[in-house]
């Protein structure tokens, strides 16, 4: 299965996970393979590391702006109250449930486990990807996925498979 | 009757939310407890009464799995519900938790009817939630 095979099984967890627990639509979202756009100023943007039967990494970037709005609509507090702590941990819990969620999904039965949520920069981004941007109604997600391994994966016939470069 | 909660989440934003749930959800609660990862629920367990362990699985210093182990084996905890709340949601996580003693499990994404109606029925209690 090739990445842009993979983009279905993104847009629906993304939008899933958006729609159940920070009360976002997902109106648009296109995929590329590239290289993930390096995080801006006033950009939050988190990496985390899946390990197991099913191996590779995901990545999250958003503005601080669009982060603040989801992180009141998670938390059921004005986004006022929020402390820039809170927004950023928000963001990371989203981070860490995106990565979840589609990790389920390709993996099938498969057991994994995930890092904790990273903050990311340009220097530490990783180089290749499905990057797929998320148009909600609160501003746009970057999500950048990669399966670096494979071959345990392969094995499991329910399971797709994302190629991607090393 | 009032029920003491232990919420075990190394994100304290996900504390918060379950904790918001509960208190949308209509339980009479005597107290809230929370602890990031399974160290301090177990310290917490050993020093407070406890009627339900709300807990995710991926945490730092000991992980939810190893925490439910640990109080299904210890003599004074092991009749204490306890409601795995994790992204993991593969059919192969959620069966080795419940062989391990889970009460219930609810994955990420969940909507918060969802996670209150775990709770009622483990707490024996009826949820006049509005979700």
């Amino acid at each position: 299965m090739q990445a842009s095979d993979f983009s279905p099984i993104l847009a629906e967890c993304c939008a899933e996970v958006l729609d159940a627990m920070y009360f976002a639509t997902v109106t648009n979202t296109t995929h590329r393979e590239a290289t993930p756009p390096s995080p801006e100023p006033d950009t939050l943007a988190f990496q985390l590391r899946f390990q197991g039967d099913i191996e590779g990494s995901f990545g999250l970037s958003l503005s601080l702006a669009t982060a603040r709005t989801l992180a009141s609509n998670f938390l059921g507090d004005d986004e006022d109250a929020l402390s820039t702590e809170e927004i950023v941990q928000v963001a990371g819990e989203l981070s860490n449930m995106l990565c979840g969620s589609i990790v389920s999904r390709i993996g099938g039965t498969k057991r994994f486990a995930l890092s904790h949520p990273e903050p990311c920069t340009a220097a530490t981004i990783f180089p290749f990807g499905l990057v797929s941007a998320l148009e909600t109604d609160y501003g746009t997600l970057n999500t950048w996925v990669a399966v670096h391994s494979t071959d345990n994966v392969a094995s499991n016939e329910d399971a797709p498979v994302l190629q991607v470069a090393h | 009757m009032a029920f003491n909660i232990l919420i075990v989440d190394d994100s304290p934003a996900m504390r918060k939310v379950v904790r918001r749930v509960v208190d949308l959800s209509g339980f009479e609660i005597g107290k809230y407890l929370e602890a990031g990862d399974g160290v301090e629920a177990l310290t917490v367990l050993r020093q407070e009464w406890v009627d339900l362990i709300v807990t995710d699985i991926n945490m730092p210093e000991m992980d939810g799995e190893q925490l439910l182990i640990e109080v299904r084996k210890d003599s004074l905890l092991q009749n204490i519900p306890v409601l795995v709340v994790s992204t993991d949601q593969t059919a192969t996580r959620i069966e080795g938790m419940m062989a391990n003693g889970a009460s219930g499990y609810i994955s990420k994404p969940f909507m918060p009817a969802a996670l209150s109606e775990q709770m009622s029925r483990l707490l024996g209690v009826t949820s006049d939630a509005g979700f």
